[in-house]
């Protein structure tokens, strides 16, 4: 019920504060000891007279709320005092009315400013909550256009290593075509050579056989197919080092494609080993066949060399570099170990951050590790690093296997 | 929701007059308090502020006793008309039987005028009441202004011809209209609360009686 609607009882308007001054002021105006008593007949004030008295009815809003009463020879003081008496009652009528309602007014616009309030938090956590989820869909995509921009730089670098190295290979192909060709022809040749000199070494001639052992045509004719046959065997490795050469510039093939990673290893292992130092020996042990991946070829190409590169370096001038891939269930296991000067927890923990390099400045662009992880996470694989300081160092990646 | 007291013989009945700032909803009630009319009436209450702007509320009691003794008894309020005391109109509001919408004839009052009928729906709504059913007196107040400023009659009418409710013309100033809004109040509420507590059939109060005796017969008046 509304502060307005309430009813208030006598007792609350002539409140005990204002009794005692009502009532002296009330007998002074009329002259006589006055009671007033509530419609229970409960007393305010005063005692009912003995004897003959008027009962004057105190009323409020059209409605008596009680009796003026006391004995006296006429009424009209005491109805004067009545008067007197509602209007006082009315005023605290209304000051009780403005109070409560003010309070409910208060009260209610207080409620619903906490509501409004709590709205406003909630809405804020919302807030909250989404600037937070959009804070790591940027952060993810700083990320994403950090990785791919590595990419970009790395491939683009091998791109042009590529392109060089498929125009130098295309080059090369065609000499070395004709010199090993000839080289086989020179040693038919060499054939004739050895006969000519068995019928010199028989001939009746002295003169001639003279001249053949000074010029020591037998050792010449021995030696030549020597020489010949090592100069083949350089151009076959020539050859074979332009063929690594052509399969690693496979690098803009930009679509994924199902490849043997096993034989890319391979090659990748070819071109490592045409620049190894003398003093580093590097062994290969690949699984033939069953290695079978899906993905982009040159960033994968670029991952293994990167690594493999890390890893001949690593050992300096002396040591030993081990590559192994195997199938291990779905996945394919390509562990490159060497056994050079081992990482410290520090740098291993920073191995794959960009631009971290122990090199000299200028030797390394600290990109190596961070471009094969991130051509490595791309094709869904992982990779993780195991060293310590003089125990070498071993890197470990993984990589789903496509079944046929 | 008239309040029903059986033991005293006494039905509480509120009326409440509602409209924005300064639209006459006071000088409706001291128009009805100077006027003859309600066979019983007490003193209105004032909250006199500066500027004679209603701070809570002003009430007028009036009433009627009924041929089978029952009392009725009128308590007409008016709300604050400024925005800010929406929670007092609001408690005001609450359990109101019938409403006089006090609008103000101005011209450059008509968006103030939809603004605070609004907010009767809106608080009607908020303290239960069913503005459907409730017993409303659209009255357009202030029709004295100078004509340059007034909203002219046909316009209102126009504007209003699809609402269910009466709407009264009035200038409270000039006491033109007051009663005529006040006794078409009447005629509502009486259907309203002949409906629940059978004033006709059991209080022997029909509806001409009810309405000339808080209203008194004999006033002419013009207006409306």
């Amino acid at each position: 019920m509304s502060a307005v609607d309430r009813n208030f009882p006598l007792q609350d308007l002539v409140g005990p504060s204002l009794r005692g001054r009502l009532q002296s002021r009330l007998d002074l105006l009329t002259g006589v000891h006055t009671a007033l008593a509530d419609l229970h007949g409960t007393l305010l004030w005063g005692a009912l007279p003995a004897g003959n008295s008027y009962r004057i009815p105190v009323e409020l809003e059209l409605e008596p709320v009680g009796h003026l009463i006391a004995a006296c020879e006429t009424p009209d003081r005491l109805k004067a005092a009545a008067g007197l008496l509602e209007m006082i009652l009315q005023q605290r009528a209304q000051y009780l009315m403005a109070a409560d309602l003010h309070l409910e007014a208060v009260q209610s616009d207080y409620e619903s400013l906490l509501a409004k309030h709590a709205e406003l938090e909630a809405s804020e956590a919302r807030l909250r909550v989404l600037s937070r989820q959009l804070e790591d869909r940027v952060r993810e995509q700083v990320d994403l256009i950090e990785a791919r921009q590595r990419q970009l730089y790395e491939s683009e670098r091998l791109a042009a290593v590529g392109q060089l190295a498929a125009g130098v290979a295309h080059e090369i192909n065609n000499p070395i075509g004709f010199v090993r060709s000839n080289l086989v022809t020179a040693k038919r040749y060499v054939a004739s050579l050895a006969e000519l000199h068995d019928a010199i070494s028989k001939s009746s001639s002295s003169g001639v056989r003279a001249l053949s052992d000074r010029l020591d045509l037998g050792f010449i004719v021995e030696d030549f197919g020597v020489l010949l046959d090592d100069c083949v065997q350089g151009a076959d490795r020539i050859a074979r080092i332009v063929s690594d050469l052509k399969s690693f510039a496979s690098i803009d093939g930009a679509e994924y494609e199902r490849f043997d990673l096993g034989e890319k290893l391979v090659a990748v292992c070819g071109m490592v080993e045409a620049a190894l130092p003398p003093g580093v020996s590097l062994t290969c042990r690949v699984d033939d066949g069953s290695l079978q991946v899906k993905g982009h070829v040159g960033h994968l190409n670029q991952a293994l060399f990167n690594i493999l590169r890390n890893a001949v370096q690593a050992v300096r001038d002396h040591g030993k570099v081990s590559v192994r891939a195997e199938r291990e269930g779905d996945r394919v296991r390509i562990e490159i170990e060497d056994d050079g000067e081992g990482m410290t927890a520090e740098v291993r923990r920073r191995a794959f951050e960009p631009f971290f390099s122990t090199r000299d400045v200028g030797a390394g662009t600290g990109l190596g590790l961070t471009v094969a992880r991130d051509a490595v996470r791309a094709h869904e694989g992982q990779i993780e690093i195991d060293s310590a300081p003089g125990r070498g160092c071993r890197v470990r990646i993984q990589l789903p296997v496509v079944t046929p | 929701m008239a309040d029903f007291e059986e033991d005293a013989g006494k039905l509480t009945v509120k009326v409440v007059y509602y409209g924005p700032a300064q639209s006459g909803k006071t000088t409706n009630l001291l128009r009805l308090h100077d006027l003859p009319g309600p066979q019983l009436k007490g003193e209105i209450m004032t909250l006199e502020t500066r500027n004679d702007r209603t701070l809570f509320f002003d009430l007028l009691p009036m009433g009627l006793r009924a041929p089978s003794g029952l009392l009725i008894k009128l308590r007409l309020f008016t709300v604050p008309g400024q925005v800010a005391h929406d929670g007092t109109r609001k408690a005001i509001l609450s359990r109101a039987d019938g409403v006089v919408f006090v609008a103000d004839s101005h011209r450059n009052q008509t968006t103030n005028n939809a603004e605070s009928f609004d907010n009767l729906m809106h608080n009607a709504a908020r303290v239960g009441l069913d503005f459907a059913r409730l017993p409303l007196v659209i009255q357009f107040n202030t029709r004295d202004l100078p004509q340059d400023v007034l909203v002219p009659e046909d316009a209102i009418r126009n504007d209003w011809r699809q609402a269910p409710w009466p709407l009264m013309f009035s200038s409270a100033l000039q006491g033109a209209g007051v009663h005529a809004t006040f006794a078409s109040l009447l005629e509502v509420l009486y259907g309203a609360l002949d409906a629940e507590f059978e004033l006709g059939r059991r209080h022997q109060l029909d509806r001409q009686a009810f309405v000339s005796g808080l209203c008194g017969s004999g006033t002419t008046e013009s207006g409306s």
